[in-house]
């Protein structure tokens, strides 16, 4: 899962980025309004947290340019006034929620787990698929109720595969959602990880649909609705 | 009296006591003046008549072979009855006195009076009339006409005069000076009415311009529209002046505000978030007490709001969209438990006061709802009166009991711990409530959970 995150405070920032890689998030940064807007209409993210009070750009027009060039990606936004007219007018922006400032970073973290949840379309806050089980408030993932150790990128290469479980994802969307703007791109790794985790997981698991990308199978009569 | 009393606090008392005063010393001189200037012009008159009869007498009086005066058959039978008023008289000095040598019948035995400056005084003049008035035999006011001259024939010089009574001179003077006095009392009485009336008229627009204030401070108006006279239009002008600077001084406390938030919300969140990263004792406190800081400026910052706010309500701001807004903004954050918020409102239902103030009142009631409803929260504005209005909201959450309501309004009273968000939120209710010179109220819904009543005062459509 990428994210985005734009907030000016440098202090902040790096709490936050650090705080996000640690729960397995792909994190690019942005400092400025102009800088997010120009990350989010260049780059997929799954999510984006977006402070209002940004220089150059404020947050609620970064977050409406989006919404008018038709972007869906869900938006948290970070209010430091948390006055409900900045609230509304967030949200008519086309915010999906958003966080008072100061906030403990375990909320943050429950509040985005809760919003890519709800984006992919998920009720549950625990994902499974067949005996696959996948708890992002842990971050930890179980095959037959065995708990699966996984590097980060092999977990966020499950989690991706599990929030979009059923649907072919290209080597492409995989290195854009798996790795910030900064990693050495290599699509070749992808087929590393895909390997490994199928070590782990049950070679049949993840199905290479030639010249497609990859498939993670649900087993039969397991499928989630999604 | 001191002049300041006698002006008191009233202009319109000034210019009329002003008007009042002028007019009087005008009016009360140009009466004077008047009867002064018609009792002249009568005696003038009167003493021309004199003349007249004067030189007839002069021109035909003679000397007798005896060397006595006598006098012309004078034709005016007036002078031949007794206390007539109508008197001549041919004197010879006598003296220093004078002594009649022929008289009008009418005088009987007694003898017309020397002018003030006896035999002299005529002396001075040989040949010129003196006018002067005495009293006559029959105690009247006599006017006199005296001439002294030389006859042919007679060696020393003799005195003519003739009077005549003055009393119907001086009573048709007295007559013009009471018609004067009443056709100016009349005038008078005419122009402090006049002034009374152009004072009312004048002050006019000063009441006008009082009206709009009153306006512009129960929040009616947010300016001064009125058409004023130019020299009205300046203060007008100068209150409307003064109301923006007053909206932008408060505009700009909110802004200071808004700014202390921001200035303080960041380091705040760096302060938690550093701690939640080295857990450890110190990490607790550091994390508690920035909580308490949150709190603390929340609630400060709220309340500045609300008191900067509450002394300027001048805007109103309709009820409907408010609650529209909220509605989707709160289904979106409460949209994992699925609750709905029926809200209802009659259209041109209007909150007396600024809109961040509604949003704030209603955003913190609702959200509260929302926090302890299992589905439903419901939300009721209504009209109570052309002043007041109630908006009830309601959830099917667990409810509170009784015992426990008052502590809802304490500050920074968390009902339930585990509840994220501040536990401010019902408190900044009913202190921005107060500030509007309303409440909240708290009891039990029928759906089962909390039922807040806000009071709150409601704009005319």
């Amino acid at each position: 899962m990428r994210i985005l995150l734009a907030e000016d405070d440098p202090d902040l920032s790096r709490q936050l980025k650090q705080a996000l890689s640690d729960a397995d998030y792909a994190v690019d940064h942005a400092a400025d309004g102009e800088e997010a807007h120009f990350l989010g209409d260049t780059e997929p993210y799954d999510a984006v947290i977006l402070d209002l009070g940004l220089p150059k750009v404020d947050g609620v027009s970064v977050l409406e340019r989006w919404r008018r060039d038709g972007k869906q990606i869900p938006v948290l936004i970070l209010t430091a006034r948390g006055s409900w007219s900045e609230k509304v007018a967030g949200f008519d922006a086309g915010a999906d929620d958003y966080l008072t400032k100061p906030f403990h970073t375990e909320e943050l973290l429950a509040r985005l787990r809760a919003l890519l949840r709800r984006s992919a379309g998920h009720a549950a806050a625990t994902l499974s698929c067949g005996g696959l089980r996948l708890d992002p408030r842990a971050a930890r993932a179980s095959v037959n109720g065995e708990p699966l150790r996984l590097t980060s990128l092999e977990y966020r290469l499950m989690h991706y595969l599990m929030m979009h479980q059923g649907r072919v994802i290209s080597r492409t969307e995989l290195v854009e959602h798996l790795y910030d703007q900064d990693f050495d791109r290599d699509s070749n790794t992808i087929e590393v990880f895909v390997g490994r985790v199928r070590k782990k997981i049950g070679p049949d698991r993840i199905e290479t649909v030639r010249g497609l990308g990859y498939r993670l199978i649900p087993l039969e009569g397991e499928a989630e609705s999604a | 009296m001191k002049l300041r009393d006698l002006w008191g606090r009233s202009l319109a008392r000034r210019l009329v006591l002003l008007a009042a005063v002028w007019s009087l010393l005008v009016l009360v001189v140009s009466g004077l003046v008047q009867t002064a200037l018609f009792h002249q012009a009568s005696v003038t008159r009167f003493d021309d008549d004199l003349y007249a009869d004067a030189q007839s007498l002069f021109a035909g009086s003679s000397v007798d072979d005896q060397g006595q005066v006598v006098a012309p058959p004078l034709t005016d039978p007036a002078a031949t009855r007794a206390y007539s008023g109508t008197y001549w008289e041919i004197a010879e000095p006598a003296g220093a006195r004078l002594h009649a040598a022929v008289r009008s019948r009418s005088l009987w035995d007694s003898e017309l009076q020397p002018p003030p400056g006896g035999l002299a005084a005529l002396q001075a003049v040989p040949g010129k009339m003196i006018y002067y008035t005495t009293v006559g035999p029959a105690h009247e006011p006599l006017r006199t006409a005296a001439m002294l001259a030389t006859l042919p024939g007679h060696a020393a010089p003799v005195i003519f005069m003739t009077a005549e009574d003055l009393t119907p001179v001086e009573a048709s003077s007295k007559r013009f000076a009471l018609e004067t006095a009443v056709s100016l009392i009349v005038l008078g009485v005419g122009l402090i009415l006049v002034v009374l009336i152009q004072v009312r008229v004048g002050l006019g627009p000063l009441f006008a311009l009082q009206r709009e204030v009153a306006a512009v401070r129960t929040g009616k108006a947010d300016r001064l529209d009125g058409d004023y006279p130019a020299e009205v239009e300046p203060l007008a002008a100068e209150l409307n002046a003064l109301v923006a600077h007053d909206q932008e001084v408060v505009e700009r406390q909110r802004t200071h505000v808004g700014n202390l938030a921001h200035a303080l919300k960041t380091p705040l969140s760096v302060m938690l978030a550093e701690a939640e990263r080295h857990p450890g004792p110190l990490a607790e406190v550091v994390s508690r007490q920035a909580d308490a800081m949150r709190d603390h400026v929340d609630h400060h910052l709220r309340r500045a709001r609300a008191a900067a706010r509450s002394q300027a309500p001048r805007e109103r701001t309709a009820v409907a969209p408010v609650l529209e807004e909220l509605s989707h903004a709160l289904e979106r954050i409460f949209q994992d438990r699925a609750v709905t918020i029926d809200w209802r409102c009659p259209d041109g239902l209007y909150f007396q006061g600024e809109r961040q103030d509604l949003l704030e009142i209603l955003g913190n009631v609702l959200e509260n709802a929302c926090k302890y409803s299992t589905r439903r929260v419901k939300a009721e504005a209504k009209p109570m009166g052309s002043d007041r209005m109630n908006i009830v909201i309601e959830d099917d959450g667990p409810g509170l009991p009784s015992e426990r309501r008052a502590e809802v309004f304490k500050r920074g009273e968390r009902l339930d711990e585990n509840e994220p968000g501040s536990g401010l939120g019902l408190s900044i209710v009913d202190e921005l409530a107060r500030a509007y010179g309303g409440g909240a109220a708290l009891s039990d819904s029928t759906l089962g959970g909390l039922r807040v009543v806000l009071d709150l005062p409601r704009a005319e459509s």
